[in-house]
């Protein structure tokens, strides 16, 4: 088996990374691919948290690459009956305990076994995210439609083009559409003209990305959910399937449907 | 970095510059600058470098012998040549050093960047040619020639340097001629050219055209939202009174130039055309 390594980064923090790892891993999984996910983000973990794992955890990344521990030694099953794994990041240690080379070898020795290698990547462009992008063959990008996010999305780009990460794509995360609608957000069109990059998924704010994050439970496994939606068409993508990009709607009830028709909603007076 | 008198080392980002004394005599000159390399043997192991010239032209040989020097004592190669009468001032040597990525300790300062955000520029190479001397002289005979403001077919056809993708924070390149970009030049991104910066998509990042003091550089974009800018040694930026921005441009391609010393900004209608309706560009 010759899985494929996809490294999940954004430079600045906060946006959605580990969240998005965490989604994409168990929507991969959901979809009968066996994944595994490892968390770069050595001294401050949390990807085994978003999953639920954190009370398994044994051996880290840093004991599979010293030596301390087998690599399956390292490798936590997850909660659910999928063929998911995680690789958690060492807490007491940092960034500078791996190298990009001894990453790119574990990688490699874990495409064999698995269909996807997913990287959770830590912020910020320094030692962390060099060992991360290291080893991959492909790069997402997150980010939420605020410009702090979009500059270091943008800069992020171009590091890993200029590392021979060309194309990658790009997660626009936590998207609130009635502000889209309002014109007080950015949408996708702007996003996409800034950046010059595929978009692979739009991820609407969602309260129950929150609440899965406090349970341990990836919103995906949540079928009411939006963003969970969104997740699992992402991981459809990432597996080659060509689904088009929905469009986020404002959440319409019957309520403002009546107000739309008697001209009483808030659209209809901003552009009088 | 002071290594001595004469030959002095100066770190610019990722590039290294030997400067070496105008006023010392070529004989001490070269003294120093092997006993320089020498000492600095482990530093320079392997390395392309850019041999940078003043405005006051050497004697015939002795810039081949500065060549032979370096490529003899360091092992790095002489690839690169630069001659440019306004960029410098009189009479100074620079030896501009892309060191290699093997280089040590010393040259924290020459990692003070990321290396992958090196752009290597790359300009015609003597080294193809048999006899280094004649070599020499032949690139800067043709460096001069481009560089001839009077010879108006040398001005009008250069080569440029051509960017196919976007252009984003935190890249940055200094090019000694004209610049176009096929993409944005996104903000946080750093262009500095010699001569004129083409920006075929939006320029929302830094650009020097002129950067070796042309007043007549221009830079030309399909549309200049709002970043600062500069050419030669004039800044501008969108108008930041509320008067003067209200008859500022309609969005669309623009060329933003230098007239009576102020930055001026026009809806494009050619490098040559005459502008008069160009608005004050100096916020």
């Amino acid at each position: 088996m010759t899985g494929k390594t996809i490294v999940i980064t954004s430079g600045k923090g906060g946006v959605g990374k580990t969240t998005a790892t965490a989604n994409i891993g168990t929507g991969l999984a959901m979809r009968g691919h066996k994944v595994v996910v490892v968390d770069t983000d050595i001294g401050l973990r949390n990807l085994d948290v978003i999953m639920g794992l954190e009370n398994r955890i044994v051996y880290d990344l840093v004991n599979v690459i010293e030596g301390t521990c087998k690599l399956n030694q390292a490798m936590i099953g997850d909660k659910h009956d999928y063929e998911l794994f995680l690789i958690p990041a060492a807490q007491t240690r940092d960034k500078n305990s791996i190298e990009p080379e001894q990453l790119r070898e574990m990688c490699a020795e874990l495409e064999k076994e698995f269909d996807y290698v997913l990287i959770d990547c830590p912020a910020g462009i320094e030692q962390g995210f060099k060992n991360a992008t290291a080893a991959a063959q492909e790069a997402i990008i997150v980010t939420t439609p605020e410009v702090s996010a979009i500059r270091d999305a943008d800069r992020v780009i171009g590091l890993l083009e200029s590392s021979g990460l060309h194309r990658p794509r790009l997660i626009i995360n936590r998207i609130a559409p009635d502000m889209v609608k309002r014109g007080d957000m950015m949408d996708q069109k702007d996003v996409e003209s800034l950046l010059a990059v595929e978009v692979i998924g739009l991820v609407p704010a969602d309260e129950h990305t929150v609440v899965a994050a406090n349970r341990g439970v990836p919103v995906v496994h949540n079928s009411k959910s939006s963003a969970g939606g969104a997740f699992l068409r992402i991981a459809a993508r990432v597996d080659g399937e060509d689904i088009p990009l929905m469009d986020l709607e404002p959440k319409t009830g019957l309520f403002s449907k009546f107000k739309g028709m008697v001209g009483m909603n808030g659209r209809a007076y901003s552009h009088a | 970095m002071v290594a001595t008198d004469v030959v002095q080392v100066v770190a610019r980002g990722a590039d290294v510059a030997f400067v070496i004394d105008e006023d010392a005599p070529f004989n001490v000159v070269t003294t120093e600058l092997k006993e320089y390399l020498a000492s600095q043997s482990g530093l320079w192991s392997k390395g392309d470098i850019t041999l940078n010239v003043g405005q006051r032209m050497l004697a015939r040989g002795e810039l081949a012998q500065i060549k032979s020097i370096i490529e003899t004592t360091s092992g790095l190669t002489v690839t690169r040549f630069w001659f440019a009468p306004e960029s410098l001032d009189n009479g100074v040597l620079q030896v501009e050093a892309k060191p290699p990525k093997s280089a040590k300790p010393d040259a924290s300062a020459v990692h003070s960047r990321p290396s992958h955000n090196e752009i290597v520029i790359p300009e015609p190479a003597p080294e193809a040619t048999a006899a280094p001397a004649s070599a020499v002289e032949s690139i800067i005979e043709s460096l001069k020639s481009r560089h001839n403001k009077n010879g108006a077919r040398n001005r009008n056809i250069t080569e440029a340097l051509f960017i196919k993708s976007t252009f984003r924070s935190g890249e940055s390149l200094h090019h000694h001629g004209d610049v176009v970009v096929l993409a944005d030049v996104n903000p946080g991104a750093e262009i500095r050219a010699d001569g004129d910066i083409v920006v075929v998509g939006s320029l929302k990042g830094w650009v020097h055209a002129g950067a070796s003091g042309d007043n007549k550089a221009v830079i030309v974009a399909l549309d200049i939202p709002a970043s600062k800018f500069q050419i030669a040694k004039y800044e501008g930026g969108p108008p930041t009174s509320a008067r003067r921005r209200s008859n500022s441009l309609a969005s669309g391609p623009k060329i933003a130039y230098v007239r009576s010393r102020s930055i001026h900004v026009a809806p494009f209608a050619g490098r040559f055309a005459r502008y008069s309706k160009g608005v004050p560009y100096d916020g």
